[in-house]
């Protein structure tokens, strides 16, 4: 076992990274914002995180901070100016913010490197000091899919309008997306950096849209789960088939097409869906619904006596002021 | 007379050049079931998106338990103590029965304890307290509704607003869901509910308006309003009015 994780400590490692870089836009998606600015995020903390240690002299730790919290504040603020797009457009929006930071990457002149990037900014990461981290994003983000918090996010999703009229603020929760989604990508890009010792404006690109897209769709966007699960697949995938290096880009593309029209939910949705159908299944037999001819609305209201609630557990608010009878 | 529950001053709902609501007046006092009759088209539920906020307005004023509200976002008015349906059912479909309702309070500031008792409630009082772990889309379309009903009363609030409640289901299911408005008013509940469907509306409501063309036609008591010749003319046309 030991020897096992020592030879794969590399693989492990990335297995991480990718998934906080493809949480950072799976936390937008999660409330139907279609936002990639966590890969723009990504670059402006590993840039950041790059310049602290190499110019500013600073700690791993603090050089990675900075360049997350940066990227949450740019985020955040992209999130103000383009929050009102939503869809394609907002998509469009969001990824045109991503090549914008590696235009200004390669611009940078002596503080970016131009187009040769940044070497030498080798921080004291450990596989373990990772995981933490990544285990602290995914506690977290667990939190917010359980309980009252989880119900109202899922519904900012699925139903805008039905969350505004129960009392939910859409845009308030929009708005943290896009903060964390920076943070999460901030995160991703400087511990990224810090590992490889180098970040050029190549590495801050197109391709990190599509990788962390892939790995959303193929594992399903509904959670972290299914952002751990596609990580998974797309970074041991060309280990297990050595034939698939060559053709990365095209096993890429034939997956996220069969994941997009058998699997909408990914493969986290079919899981679920097993789980719920057995679980629907077991309550049904336990509420005696074993078929189309009980149907539970069998139950009636009219036939049936009050519940203990009404003019009991539950007091009358106020005796009505005009009744039909009285009318 | 007391302050009115509800209240809605001259409201206008325009898109362009179509006047999708033009100048309504309402005032509903607590504890009673109002209803607006109307034919498809009429702006009935334009005026409940108006006054939910959920559609912006042109012009007017709505007022709740005596203040204004007609700059406040759509989310705040959920916390007034306005519960509505909709004409569609929407529910979440990967989330059980029970999470749909629990939904309905999570913006609440009572506490868990409460909620759940009174989601424990509500779900006995619509019939589905014994299918609460089966996701919406495993039930018939009167039990979806149901479920929305449970949603929409779970936060306790002082008005409900429906979306032509009974759209689509059969006649047993109208009258359980005719049956649980009755006993919600027994509770204190103002309901205003919007809907075509004469019968039903006769039955159940205290009050009643008619909307054609965006505009109120009548108002009174509902056999009153269904006996109003514009009413008559809204809902079968001139000539069949003679002939009726």
């Amino acid at each position: 076992m030991i020897d096992w994780y020592n030879s794969n400590s590399v693989l492990l490692q990335t297995t991480l990274t990718t998934l906080l870089l493809a949480l950072s836009i799976q936390v937008s998606m999660r409330v139907g914002v279609f936002s990639f600015a966590g890969i723009g995020a990504f670059g402006i903390g590993g840039y950041l995180a790059a310049i602290g240690m190499t110019k500013w002299q600073l700690e791993t730790i603090p050089a990675i901070a900075i360049g997350a919290l940066a990227g949450a504040v740019v985020v955040f603020l992209l999130g103000l100016l383009i929050g009102k797009l939503t869809g394609l457009y907002l998509g469009m929006a969001t990824i045109a913010f991503t090549l914008i930071v590696a235009v200004l990457a390669i611009n940078g002149g002596e503080l970016t490197g131009g187009a040769s990037g940044i070497f030498g900014a080798l921080g004291d990461i450990t596989l373990e000091g990772v995981a933490l981290v990544v285990l602290v994003v995914v506690a977290l983000l667990t939190f917010t899919e359980l309980g009252s918090l989880g119900r109202q996010l899922d519904t900012v999703r699925e139903d805008p309008e039905l969350a505004n009229s129960l009392g939910i603020s859409v845009t308030r929760y929009r708005r943290i997306s896009f903060a964390v989604s920076g943070l999460i990508g901030g995160l991703a890009g400087g511990i990224t950096t810090l590992t490889r010792s180098t970040i050029t404006p190549e590495e801050v690109n197109f391709h990190l849209v599509v990788l962390a897209l892939t790995v959303i769709v193929v594992g399903g966007s509904g959670s972290w789960v299914g952002a751990l699960i596609g990580s998974i697949i797309f970074v041991w995938l060309p280990t297990w088939l050595d034939f698939v290096s060559e053709w990365e880009e095209l096993i890429y593309g034939v997956l996220v097409t069969l994941a997009a029209i058998f699997l909408p939910k990914g493969i986290l949705g079919v899981i679920r869906d097993l789980i719920h159908r057995w679980q629907s299944s077991r309550a049904k037999k336990a509420a005696g619904v074993i078929g189309p001819d009980q149907d539970p609305h069998s139950i009636s209201i009219a036939e049936t006596a009050l519940p203990a609630g009404v003019g009991g557990r539950t007091p009358n608010r106020r005796p009505a002021s005009t009744t039909k009878e009285e009318s | 007379m007391s302050t009115p529950l509800l209240e809605v001053r001259d409201l206008a709902v325009h898109f362009g050049g179509v006047k999708a609501v033009d100048g309504i007046s309402l005032s509903l006092q607590e504890g009673s079931i109002y209803g607006v009759l109307g034919p498809n088209g009429s702006g009935k539920s334009t005026l409940l998106g108006a006054i939910t906020r959920l559609t912006p307005a042109t012009r007017g004023d709505i007022l709740f338990e005596g203040r204004s509200y007609a700059n406040v976002s759509a989310s705040r008015v959920h916390h007034l103590g306005v519960g509505r349906t909709f004409q569609t059912v929407r529910l979440l479909e990967d989330r059980t029965v029970r999470d749909n309702v629990l939904l309905g309070a999570d913006t609440t500031r009572k506490s868990r304890a409460e909620i759940a008792e009174r989601a424990d409630y509500v779900m006995e009082l619509v019939r589905i307290h014994t299918i609460q772990k089966v996701r919406p889309s495993e039930l018939s379309y009167g039990m979806q509704r149901r479920v929305e009903f449970a949603r929409a009363i779970v936060s306790d609030p002082k008005i409900l607003l429906l979306d032509e409640p009974t759209a689509g289901m059969n006649t047993n299911e109208r009258q359980e869901i005719t049956a649980v408005m009755r006993l919600l008013q027994t509770e204190g509940l103002t309901q205003f509910i919007i809907e075509h469907d004469v019968a039903m509306m006769v039955d159940v409501c205290d009050y009643m308006y008619a909307m054609n063309f965006g505009k109120l036609i009548a108002e009174g008591k509902p056999d009153e309003v269904v006996r109003d010749e514009l009413v008559q003319e809204a809902y079968l046309g001139k000539r069949a009015k003679k002939h009726a």
